[in-house]
């Protein structure tokens, strides 16, 4: 099924055994390359914690479900620990073309509730696919040639 | 794609990785060959405001695309020092810096003063043309030859450059081809 990074955004993740809110998704982690959601992160800079997607047993509607506390882990040093101070969120981010020119911004981003992968960039009026996508950093998303506007 | 900027739009545009989407860093100068027409690399600085000049450059041969809001580059190891660039790179005469030069004719006509430098960029960065300030009053655009003799205080163009005086980049970008044929048919 699919689902939006901005529906996601204050989603409870809750645990299987427990039954208890361990928290509420700030952002989603992607890996440009794979073109995929790699980590759920809750909350924000210090007190951030991640959750890798292979330790999310089911991404609903309502909730995304792990198995216990143990799936929550602080997250590594680099990019990472970039991620969990909102550094690296997609949405909000310039689109650019790898040609150089500006497309707008990152408004949302679609994604496979099952598997993880990236679907679609919605920049401005425009659905972009996902395998457009090239890299993403703090800076912006870049995007292959084929969605560069005509001249 | 290939679109026409001046220099001085160039200097200041961020230099993004396209497999990172980071700034690394933002243009500080354009360095160019004025005999080959050709832009061979670019000088950097920090991002952010006044945060001052790194040492490394960038070599054309590096640079992914120049485009209206960003070069791109494919990632850090672009960016060399100085001691590991070409030397035209590393080390561009002193003479380099047409701007301020005299524009004279062959037959000893002077267009104007040149203010910027036009370049088609997109992959790679050619000087099309001099946007120069002209002896009249009011500024405008010449097409260049793919090659030029350059003093370091006057450069000499054809004749018919002066038919070729454009007020804009666009008018210029119609009349480089068009210039540069009639040249060969010489």
């Amino acid at each position: 099924m699919s689902d939006s990074f901005r529906h996601t955004v204050g989603r409870k993740v809750v645990s299987r055994a427990s039954a208890q809110e361990l928290g509420v998704v700030a952002h989603l982690l992607v890996d440009a390359l794979d073109r995929r959601v790699v980590a759920v992160i809750i909350g924000r800079g210090k007190k951030a914690r991640l959750v890798d997607w292979p330790a999310i047993s089911g991404f609903g509607p309502d909730a995304v479900m792990v198995g216990d506390e143990a799936a929550l882990r602080p997250p590594a040093e680099g990019r990472e620990r970039h991620a969990a101070d909102g550094k690296l969120e997609l949405v909000g981010k310039l689109a650019l073309t790898e040609d150089g020119n500006e497309l707008g911004t990152v408004d949302d981003v679609t994604f496979d509730a099952q598997t993880g992968a990236l679907e679609t960039l919605v920049v401005g009026d425009r659905d972009i696919p996902a395998a457009a996508l090239l890299g993403s950093g703090s800076y912006a998303a870049v995007l292959d040639h084929s969605q560069e506007p005509p001249a | 794609m290939k679109l026409l900027m001046n220099a001085s739009q160039i200097n200041g545009l961020p230099v993004v990785t396209v497999g990172g989407g980071e700034d690394m860093a933002e243009v500080r100068d354009v360095i160019y060959s004025p005999e080959a027409g050709r832009l061979v690399g670019l000088t950097l600085n920090k991002r952010g405001f006044l945060a001052g000049r790194r040492r490394e450059v960038l070599p054309a041969e590096a640079i992914h695309a120049i485009g209206r809001d960003a070069v791109m580059v494919a990632d850090e190891s672009s960016l060399v020092l100085p001691e590991d660039a070409p030397d035209d790179v590393a080390r561009p005469g002193t003479d380099r810096n047409v701007v301020g030069d005299d524009v004279l004719t062959e037959s000893g006509v002077s267009l104007g003063a040149v203010r910027d430098l036009a370049l088609l960029v997109g992959s790679t960065g050619e000087v099309v043309g001099y946007q120069i300030e002209k002896a009249g009053g009011g500024s405008g655009y010449i097409p260049l030859p793919a090659q030029l003799a350059v003093s370091g205080s006057a450069l000499v163009v054809p004749d018919m450059t002066e038919e070729f005086v454009r007020d804009d980049l666009v008018g210029l970008g119609a009349a480089v081809d068009d210039f540069r044929a009639r040249l060969g048919l010489r």
